[in-house]
C-alpha cells in the first residue's frame, strides 16, 4: 500500500500516513548521533563526529552550528538541507534583532525553523528537510531551553533528548540517568552527555565534540584536550564503581 | 513490427510462440560464442583455497571437516556479533575459503577481488573438532545470522514505534530446538543467501535456525552486534562461549571501511 502513496508529498495515504515525511525521519537515521541536555545553569550539546578525509578541512564539517550569540544547535541528517536551515534561522535571528531590538528567544527561533519544515511538507514538487535538530540556549529571563523539531516540523521542549543514529538507545540511557542528581553542577550535566554519547560510539573520545552554553556567556566549543579530560575521569568513576561492586558482592 | 508515437519501428512481441527468426539466429551461433560462454562459466566457478597461501583445497570442506554444527553469519553486523563473542573465546583455526565472483562485481575476475568482495571464511573451533568436526553429517545443525533493515519489516504499528534492532526467528521443520526469540510473523519472508540456505535444510531435512535482525543500522553498530546475544544461551552456543566481551573491547574491534559520505552528518 505505501508505493501508491509515497511519490508525492502532498498526498495522504488512506490510513493517514505521510510517506515522505516518515522516509525524511530515516534519513535523519542515516546521521551520527546528536545529544543535548539542560542542566540547571548551562545547556550541553554532544555529537558524534564524522570521520574526516585525510585530505579534508576538519573546520569545514561541523554539526553544532551557532544561530545566535546565545543559542545554538546540533543537527542529525543531510547536510545540505542543514546548511539551507541554517542559514535561513541565521538570517531570522539578525532580522529580529533589528526590528524588535531584542535578541529572539530560543523558542521563537525553534518556531521558526519548525514552520519552515512543515511549510516544506505541504508544497507540491518540494520534498521535507532530512534533518532533525536539537536548539539549545539562555534567553533573557536566565532559564535554560532545549528544544527539538523534526522533518515534520514539530518541535518539542526537552530536558535531555538525542537525534540520529542510535538515538533510540541514547535516549534510554538518558532516561535511566537523567536524574536531579546528575545535573547539580555544570560538569556533572557535561559528563552525562559524554557518557551518553559513549554508550553509542565508535572508538571513544577521539570521536566526540562538545559544546556548552553558561547563562550570560557566549558558546564555548571543547578542546579534544578537554574532551579527553573528561573521558577519562569518566572512565576512572567507572573502573571505581565497578571495584565497589565486586567488592559487595565479596 | 509495430509504429510507436515517436515513428520508431519496434519489434512487437508475438504470441503466436517462437517464430521462424530465432530459430535462424540460433544456428547461427559460432565457436567464438561457445568459448567465451566457457570462459564466464569458468570464472563463476566457486573455488575453495586456503587464504594465506592461495592454494585450492582439494575436496569438499565437509567431507574433510565434517560437523555437527555449522553457524554461517551474512553481513557486518552478524559477522562482528560472531567475531566479537564466539571466536574470542577459545581457539578457531581457518581451514579455508571461497572467493566467488560473477558479473556483478566490480573486479576483472576473481583474481583481482578485493577482501571486501564476496567471500567467504571457513574456521574450525581447535578444541573441540565436532563443530566442524567427526559426527556424521545427519545430525548436523545449521545456525544462520544476518539482518534487515527494519523498513522491510511488515507490520500494522509504524515503524519508528518498534524497538529497533530486534530478533526474529526462521526454522526448519526438523529443528526441534525452540528459538531463543519469536518467529518471523507473517506476512515477513526471509530473503537471499539466509533464504537460499534455509530453504535447502528444509528440503535436505537438515535442522537449521534463521535469527534475523531487524535493525535501522547497516553499518556495524554495536547496538545492533548486542541484539544478537540472546542467541548465546542457545544449545548450540553454550558451549562455545566462554567470556563475554566487554562493549570496549567490541567498539575497538569495529572499524568503518566504507568510503567517504558527505551527504549525511
Amino acid at each position: 500500500m505505501a508505493s501508491r502513496y509515497d511519490r508525492a508529498i502532498t498526498v495522504f495515504s488512506p490510513d493517514g500516513h505521510l510517506f515522505q515525511v516518515e522516509y525524511a525521519q530515516e534519513a535523519v537515521k542515516k546521521g551520527s548521533t546528536a545529544v543535548g541536555i539542560r542542566g540547571t545553569n548551562i545547556v550541553v550539546l554532544g555529537v558524534e563526529k564524522k570521520s574526516v578525509a585525510k585530505l579534508q578541512d576538519e573546520r569545514t564539517v561541523r554539526k553544532i552550528c551557532a544561530l545566535d550569540d546565545h543559542v545554538c544547535m546540533a543537527f542529525a541528517g543531510l547536510t545540505a538541507d542543514a546548511r539551507v536551515v541554517i542559514n535561513r534561522a541565521r538570517v531570522e535571528c539578525q532580522s529580529h534583532k533589528l526590528t524588535v531590538e531584542d535578541p529572539v528567544t530560543v523558542e521563537y527561533i525553534t518556531r521558526f525553523i519548525a514552520t519552515l519544515k512543515q511549510k516544506y511538507t505541504q508544497s507540491n514538487g518540494r520534498r521535507p528537510f532530512g534533518i532533525s535538530a536539537l536548539i539549545v540556549g539562555f534567553d533573557d529571563d536566565g532559564i535554560p531551553r532545549l528544544y527539538q523539531t523534526d522533518p515534520s516540523g514539530t518541535y518539542h521542549a526537552w530536558k535531555a533528548n538525542a537525534i540520529g543514529r542510535s538515538a533510540k538507545t541514547v535516549r534510554e540511557f538518558l532516561e535511566k540517568n537523567y536524574t536531579e542528581d546528575a545535573i547539580a553542577n555544570d560538569n556533572e550535566a557535561i559528563k552525562l552527555a559524554i557518557r551518553a554519547l559513549l554508550e553509542v560510539v565508535q572508538s571513544g573520545g577521539k570521536n566526540i565534540e562538545l559544546a556548552i552554553i553558561r547563562r550570560n556567556q557566549p558558546l564555548k566549543m571543547f578542546s579534544a584536550k578537554e574532551i579527553e579530560f573528561q573521558v577519562t575521569e569518566i572512565e576512572k568513576e567507572k573502573e571505581e564503581a565497578e571495584k565497589k561492586k565486586t567488592k559487595k558482592n565479596i | 513490427m509495430a509504429a510507436t508515437f515517436f515513428g520508431e519501428v519496434v519489434r512487437a512481441p508475438c504470441r503466436a510462440g517462437t517464430e521462424d527468426e530465432e530459430e535462424e539466429e540460433e544456428a547461427r551461433e559460432t565457436s567464438e560464442d561457445t568459448e567465451v560462454r566457457r570462459q564466464l562459466a569458468q570464472k563463476r566457478e566457486v573455488q575453495l583455497l586456503r587464504r594465506q597461501t592461495e592454494t585450492t583445497l582439494d575436496g569438499s570442506l565437509l567431507e574433510n571437516h565434517p560437523c555437527s554444527k555449522f553457524i554461517i553469519a551474512i553481513g557486518n553486523n552478524a559477522v562482528a556479533f560472531l567475531s566479537s563473542f564466539v571466536m574470542n573465546s577459545g581457539g578457531w583455526e581457518e581451514v579455508g575459503c571461497t572467493k566467488l565472483w560473477n558479473e556483478w562485481c566490480r573486479a576483472a575476475d576473481s583474481l583481482h577481488l578485493c577482501p571486501t568482495d564476496a567471500l567467504c571464511v571457513f574456521y574450525q573451533l581447535k578444541s573441540d573438532p565436532s563443530v566442524f568436526g567427526s559426527s556424521p553429517r545427519k545430525n548436523m545443525q545449521i545456525t544462520i545470522l544476518t539482518c534487515r533493515h527494519v523498513t522491510d519489516y511488515k507490520t500494522s504499528e509504524s515503524t519508528g514505534s518498534l524497538p529497533t534492532p530486534f530478533l526474529r526467528a526462521l526454522k526448519t521443520q526438523h529443528f526441534k530446538d525452540s528459538a531463543c526469540c519469536s518467529l518471523l510473523e507473517q506476512p515477513n519472508i526471509a530473503h537471499g543467501l539466509p533464504a537460499a540456505v534455509l530453504s535447502y535444510c528444509q528440503v535436505w531435512k537438515i535442522p537449521a535456525v534463521l535469527y534475523l535482525c531487524y535493525t535501522d543500522v547497516m553499518k556495524p553498530d554495536i547496538v545492533t552486534i548486542e541484539a544478537f546475544k540472546p542467541i548465546l544461551s542457545s544449545m548450540s552456543f553454550k558451549d562455545l562461549v566462554t567470556a563475554v566481551p566487554r562493549r570496549s573491547e567490541i567498539l575497538k574491534k569495529l572499524t568503518s571501511s566504507e568510503t567517504q559520505s558527505n551527504i549525511y552528518t
